[in-house]
């Protein structure tokens, strides 16, 4: 690196972080293409890298690439707020390589052993076969040391430096994050308590801790691209937790509508579930609220200037509270009561909110992040936007929006043919893949997933070459 | 400087997200030791007394299943008959059944079912749902899946068509190959029955409705 | 005991289109509402542009109902509905009202 600007090492690794993360991402959207591929043309590598395989790689590489992205957002942030280098940087370090590692291993076996013998060891060192967390259990604990690692680290800084509001809930919101990852561990032959607890750890996180998370973000965001005022937006944050894990916790009642959970759920379910939107309602008034603010505060000082001090970071964060808003508030709703689960349980609908969700709430953000880290790495004042990152943003998310209409088209067949007419057996199930409909949407989905993983290319293209652009403030 | 209000003071916002968190857990934690008891796996003798669980004993294997509709509950619930044929016995003993059971289960998740298939609703979407594949007329002595196989019960049906996925292509989709045994094919498909047997709360609707599969014809 | 039972009859396979759309609504037309007064209150738009906020939060109020009875909800369901879409008008005066006695402390 012949122009390195950052002065701390956190920062530093941080960057390793987010380079880790981008590649892996790049392996979660190829894969992704795999899979969509064969809803297409089913022959399409079969009994090579089937559609198990192909999906496992995927969702795992999605979790991979936001933990990682996240824990590096962490770093990044820690010597801001907290005024001091990081402590235990060495053991970060250390961790890095032994979780890129384990990651790269990991990878490897699911995609050249794929399945064993219905054993014990299997689950042990091949997969646990649960979606989102089936990283075998070796790995998984190697996982829980890596992660006690970091949020040692953490804690070591918060509690030796300034512990702003946002270190405080990040601290909190980490150790509840790591902890819950324990609720998956386990095995049992009964699927309804397996289901369980299996939704402790995907809920609570998806749906409470890593929204915390954001939040705490988004914050560390306002106050650093726009100058934001800490008390307020601090102050945003603890209103923000309170209706997140207020509503979230809860929330995991509309998992527990169909798995053999008592019918009490349902209530509880519906009622929470139907307040989650309403922090992420909160979230987006906040980035319009601020934003308002600190431009009105600048236009009564006669400068009709900019208060963004980078462009397509910020552009990231905007785009984060709108498909936060939109993939995990509108596509969540409509069909988290139980009287309308009844029939979009277990469909292309789930899949479609999947998507938007998972992007807008989490991938939006954590990409304005490795913006964040480009500009800091060149020691840009103010960073403009260039044509890459303009056709990157407008690709990435215009792809990721398509994927999502055109799922929720064949969702909406598979509900009405084979849920609604045809009660979910066999044959209803396969008279809904046949319809034009459905495999018009499956088309859609296809043309927009490359127009997705292309856009990915032109991300990373501009995220290398943007730092060298001219046209920025220094 | 305004009057400090209450409203702008980040402790008392700081309080205000640790109260509601702690509560919302407690209250979650409340429900869960509320919830697991009736989800626990039933026994053989509960099965014998007819006494209904959420989640019934491995046992179960032995009896036959129908899913119905219940007036008072408003949509159908698996109900528990009398004694069925499982791999021509109705006389697994808790544990031969329970180890049936486990072998299923695990295999499962060995063979990453829930990658293409759902389970209770979970899973991918790329095949169909396996919740009440058990009771679905596709295997049923008038259906199509056991034709295919010349078997002549439900179960060898399933378990032939585990070993050999790709020898009987029922859509363009197929399954795949998993190098499924005698034994862990039996395990399976025990393990798909005994799931065909949890009280869903009317998961899936109206399962069957055209096929008369819901009053267990 | 009708209202005892949370799922009184299916729905009808005309009706999820309109459902769907309807439940859709309520969220879009919501975040229109608290968006449009936030902007607003921060002089990100006009003054005549607050009527436009509460007119979307009668559509609102109104695709609320519309979502219930598709459902066929129960009674004590439409009560909660009902509660909700006064939540959804007092929530961002509730806000703006917190956010703005803190701006005002800090800055003054």
């Amino acid at each position: 690196m012949a122009n390195n600007y950052l002065t701390t090492e956190s920062k530093k690794l941080a960057t390793w972080y987010f380079t880790f993360a981008a590649i892996i991402f790049g392996a979660q959207l190829l894969f992704g293409l795999v899979a969509a591929t064969q809803y297409v043309i089913p022959g399409f590598l079969f009994e090579i890298v089937d559609f198990s395989v192909a999906r496992m790689i995927h969702i795992n590489a999605l979790v991979v690439w936001m933990v990682f992205a996240m824990i590096g957002s962490v770093y990044w942030l820690l010597p801001d707020e907290t005024g001091i280098e990081t402590v235990g940087i060495g053991l970060g370090k250390l961790l890095f390589w032994v979780f890129a590692a384990a990651i790269v291993v990991v990878v490897l076996v699911y995609l050249l052993v794929q399945v064993g013998p219905a054993d014990e060891t299997s689950l042990w060192l091949i997969h646990e076969g649960r979606e989102y967390i089936e990283a075998p259990r070796w790995a998984d604990i190697g996982i829980v040391v890596v992660v006690l690692g970091f949020i040692y680290n953490l804690y070591a800084t918060g509690m030796k430096g300034n512990r702003s509001g946002i270190v405080t809930v990040l601290m909190a919101d980490m150790l509840a994050f790591a902890g819950i990852y324990l609720a998956g561990m386990g095995y049992t032959d009964n699927i309804s308590v397996d289901q369980f607890w299996w939704w402790w750890v995907i809920h609570l996180w998806v749906e409470a801790t890593w929204e915390v998370f954001v939040g705490s973000l988004a914050a560390y965001g306002l106050i650093t691209m726009i100058g934001a005022h800490r008390k307020v937006v601090e102050m945003w944050l603890w209103i923000e937790v309170a209706m997140l894990f207020g509503s979230g916790i809860l929330g995991m009642g509309h998992h527990y509508f169909w798995i053999g959970t008592p019918e009490y759920w349902w209530e509880i379910g519906a009622l929470f579930s139907a307040l989650e939107p309403l922090p992420l309602v909160a979230m987006f008034i906040h980035v319009l609220y601020d934003w308002g603010k600190m431009q009105g505060e600048e236009a009564a000082k006669g400068q009709d200037v900019s208060v963004i001090a980078n462009k397509p970071a910020f552009t990231w964060f905007v785009l984060n509270a709108i498909g936060n808003f939109l993939g995990a508030g509108v596509w969540g709703f409509f069909h988290t009561f139980p009287q309308v689960n009844l029939y979009t349980h277990g469909t292309q609908f789930t899949s479609a909110h999947g998507h938007l969700a998972f992007f807008g709430a989490y991938a939006t953000l954590l990409i304005g992040m490795f913006y964040l880290a480009v500009q800091g790495k060149n020691g840009i004042k103010v960073m403009n936007t260039t044509k890459k990152s303009i056709w990157a943003t407008s690709m990435i998310f215009g792809g990721v929006l398509g994927m999502t209409a055109a799922l929720t088209l064949s969702g909406y067949v598979e509900v009405l043919v084979s849920r609604a007419q045809m009660g979910a057996t066999w044959a209803g199930y396969f008279d809904s893949q046949a319809s034009v409909w459905f495999m018009q949407g499956m088309d859609w989905r296809l043309i927009m997933g490359v127009i997705t993983f292309l856009g990915f290319f032109v991300l990373v293209a501009d995220l290398l070459s943007i730092g060298k652009a001219t046209h920025h403030k220094r | 400087m305004a009057k400090k209000s209450v409203w702008s003071d980040n402790r008392f916002w700081q309080r205000s997200a640790a109260w509601v968190t702690g509560f919302a857990s407690m209250l979650l934690i409340w429900l869960t030791f509320d919830t697991i008891p009736q989800i626990m796996l039933g026994t053989d003798a509960d099965l014998q007394n007819g006494v209904t669980k959420r989640v019934p004993g491995p046992t179960v294997i032995n009896y036959k299943i129908t899913y119905e509709m219940d007036k008072k509950r408003g949509h159908e619930i698996p109900v528990i008959g009398e004694k069925e044929m499982f791999f021509g016995r109705d006389d697994y003993s808790e544990e031969e059944a329970a180890e049936l059971l486990h072998l299923g289960k695990l295999g499962s998740q060995v063979k990453n079912c829930m990658n293409c298939h759902t389970l209770l609703g979970n899973g991918a979407y790329y095949a169909p749902d396996l919740t009440k594949a058990w009771l679905d007329p596709a295997w049923g002595p008038e259906g199509s899946m056991q034709a295919m196989t010349g078997k002549s019960s439900k179960e060898e049906a399933m378990a032939e068509f585990l070993q050999n996925p790709s020898q009987y292509p029922t859509h363009a989709r197929m399954m795949p190959n998993l190098g499924i045994t005698a034994a862990e094919a039996k395990g399976l498909v025990a393990f798909l029955k005994h799931l065909s047997s949890i009280d869903t709360n009317g998961f899936p609707r109206n399962f069957g409705k055209i096929q008369g599969a819901v009053h267990g014809k | 005991m009708v209202g005892e039972i949370l799922m009184t009859q299916d729905i009808l396979v005309d009706e999820f289109l309109p459902l769907f759309i309807a439940s859709t609504l309520v969220l879009v037309f919501g975040g229109f509402y608290v968006g449009i007064y936030t902007a607003v209150k921060v002089k990100l738009l006009k003054n005549w542009a607050m009527p436009f906020s509460y007119l979307f939060w009668i559509l609102t109020a109104y695709c609320l109902y519309l979502m219930g009875s598709y459902m066929h909800v129960n009674d004590f369901t439409a009560k909660a509905l009902v509660v909700a879409a006064i939540g959804i008008l007092i929530l961002p005066h509730a806000i703006y009202y917190m956010q703005d006695r803190v701006h005002e402390e800090n800055e003054h």
